[in-house]
């Protein structure tokens, strides 16, 4: 991974820009909307773990907001986000109603590496489990065997165990209204890590639960190269001019989180320059 | 909409022999180096100005470098970028294929930095241009040369010595007399100044208590900054001899038209680079329009005040 600026191609799939329409509005979990928006081009071009940076036009907001998307559906030409409303521009996105117009930039940045046949954990922390409906998805059509961990506040915020068709799913909540009392890193425990064959890991949460996850996992001696992390930063263009997205690379330097990830293998990011800024 | 021979003429004379098809240029730090937004469409641009580029390349500042605020957004990137010799070795053979002029937005932390990079790039096919950044308000020493009409002087002149290249100067707001620092620059040899950098400002996090941007401050741009800077643009352009290309906030063909109406010769655009990929396009065609709807030949009759001769005219 490069960390300078030696940007000579646009990123993988050189994200269009274009319109499209909300189909359905609903509210998968407590505090959190879902969006199901009809673009054909951008539901086929989009890979598990990519985002797309959507058009705002709330008053007195400037930038597009960077969102993974949750699922696509390319027959249908339809693509899901689900979020939770932390300021103007996401209480504006979930103000948007069946048949309001949205403008999508995307798909951007390099999603999760999806092959291999060792099993997949993902785990998945507050709005950090959006990220997940469509990787499941993924993985369970390329014949891999899913779990799935979900960690919240409390039993009402956590997205339904329907949305991981085909996967294990644990749960665990701060205030043990639901499954595990406690960190969903608890539940990372050894009769999960299927130690002979070894495992990946796909994650995406508050830099807290990533940093607890990177323990855990050393305590249990997996790599932090089988680690994949969605990463969540402040985020400019989404394109790569801005520079506004940098994330501390391990190799000393910033790489840009908008090209070089969101998805980035754990072993690449410096952890202790990590601030837990990057999750608002 | 006119027919294609009643278009009028959107061509821009810099000086120097830089001419620019169309007055939008995409400002320095909103398009990296030209490579990354293919969403653009670089024939509506006049001209693009690259990063800020330094003599040895630069990691830039730590996060947190952005954060939006009302109707605009702060940012200290610290001048990421890879240093001249990549920008020479790397990019310009790419710009040379380009049907667009692209400007090199020079900065340092000392004068023989600023010499030595601008010394780089002269002769180099592919860099049409030099931007003196003398703005930057995110690295420690960024300000220094633009906020005394003395030092600002000396740096022009240095590097006005060492290159052929047209040489434009951008001029930071954040100082107490605009035009006496624009005067100077102007003496020094400077074919044309952009105004305005950004302001500085911050925001804090009262969650956190503490400011969102890693390193404190930041350089605020968008639509916030944009009545501050048009009156920057309206002071230097009365003043000045030379084109003066007006930066800040522009979003739509009407503000463009607001800083050419001011006396700018040509602008440039930023935030909106983040937000609109087409805005280029659409200020381009909303200017040209706006001329053949008044009956205006060229964007030469916009400027609202009779400004001093241009020598580029």
């Amino acid at each position: 991974m490069s960390i300078a600026v030696e940007r000579l191609s646009p990123s993988p799939s050189g994200g269009r820009q274009g319109w499209g329409v909300v189909v359905e509005r609903s509210v998968p979990m407590a505090g959190a909307v879902e969006l199901v928006v009809s673009q054909r081009s951008a539901a086929a071009a989009v890979a598990p773990g990519q985002f797309f940076q959507l058009g705002v036009s709330a008053p007195h907001t400037i930038l597009r907001r960077p969102y993974s998307a949750a699922w696509s559906d390319p027959r249908g030409g339809r693509i899901g986000f689900i979020f939770n409303v932390v300021g103007a521009g996401s209480a504006w996105l979930a103000g948007l109603h069946e048949g309001d117009e949205l403008d999508l930039l995307g798909p951007l940045g390099r999603g999760f590496d999806l092959e291999g046949h060792r099993p997949a954990i993902c785990v998945g922390g507050g709005l950090g489990i959006a990220v997940f409906p469509g990787v499941v998805d993924a993985l369970i059509a390329r014949g891999r065997s899913v779990t799935v961990l979900q960690g919240a506040r409390t039993a009402a915020q956590l997205l339904p165990a329907s949305r991981f068709a085909g996967a294990e799913v644990h749960v665990a909540t701060d205030d043990g209204s639901a499954g595990h009392h406690g960190s969903v890193v608890t539940l990372f425990s050894t009769p999960l890590t299927g130690e002979g064959e070894g495992i990946d890991i796909l994650t995406c949460g508050p830099t807290p639960m990533l940093m607890a996850l990177i323990d855990a996992t050393r305590r249990h001696e997996i790599p932090l190269s089988a680690i994949q992390v969605a990463l969540e930063t402040p985020m400019g263009c989404g394109i790569g001019t801005c520079l506004g997205c940098a994330a501390p690379a391990a190799a000393g330097g910033y790489f840009l989180t908008c090209q070089d990830g969101p998805c980035v293998r754990a072993d690449q990011i410096d952890w202790n320059l990590m601030t837990d800024g990057f999750h608002g | 909409m006119a027919f294609m021979a009643d278009r009028p003429d959107l061509t821009v004379d810099l000086g120097r022999g830089l001419q620019l098809r169309s007055p939008v240029m995409v400002a320095s730090g909103t398009f990296g180096y030209g490579f990354d937004a293919p969403q653009v469409d670089r024939t509506a641009l006049g001209a693009m100005v690259s990063k800020g580029t330094t003599l040895r390349p630069r990691e830039g500042n730590a996060p947190i470098r952005i954060a939006e605020t009302p109707s605009g957004m702060l940012n200290a990137i610290g001048l990421q970028n890879p240093g001249v010799d990549h920008v020479v070795r790397v990019y310009a053979p790419r710009w040379a294929t380009w049907d667009l002029p692209v400007i090199v937005n020079v900065a340092g932390d000392t004068m023989d930095e600023y010499v030595a990079v601008a010394r780089r790039l002269s002769g180099v096919t592919g860099v049409a241009g030099l931007e003196l950044n003398i703005s930057c308000p995110n690295v420690a020493s960024g300000l220094q040369f633009g906020v005394d009409p003395v030092q600002a002087a000396e740096v022009t002149r240095a590097v006005r010595a060492v290159t052929e290249l047209p040489l434009i100067v951008k001029l930071t707001p954040n100082v107490t007399d605009i035009v006496a620092m624009a005067r100077a620059v102007e003496d020094a040899g400077a074919d044309a100044v952009s105004a305005i950098n950004t302001y500085i400002g911050m925001a804090i996090d009262v969650r956190r208590r503490r400011p969102i941007i890693s390193r404190g401050s930041g350089g605020l741009s968008g639509p916030a900054i944009k009545p501050l800077a048009l009156y920057a643009v309206w002071q230097v352009a009365a003043e000045l001899h030379i084109p003066v290309i007006g930066v800040g906030g522009i979003m739509t063909s009407t503000d463009a038209l607001e800083f050419l109406l001011a006396g700018a010769a040509a602008v440039q655009i930023g935030t909106v680079n983040y937000v609109r990929p087409q805005a280029a396009a659409e200020i381009r065609n909303g200017i040209a329009d706006y001329l053949a709807e008044h009956g205006l030949p060229d964007i030469r009759a916009l400027p609202i005040r009779s400004t001093s001769v241009l020598t580029h005219v």
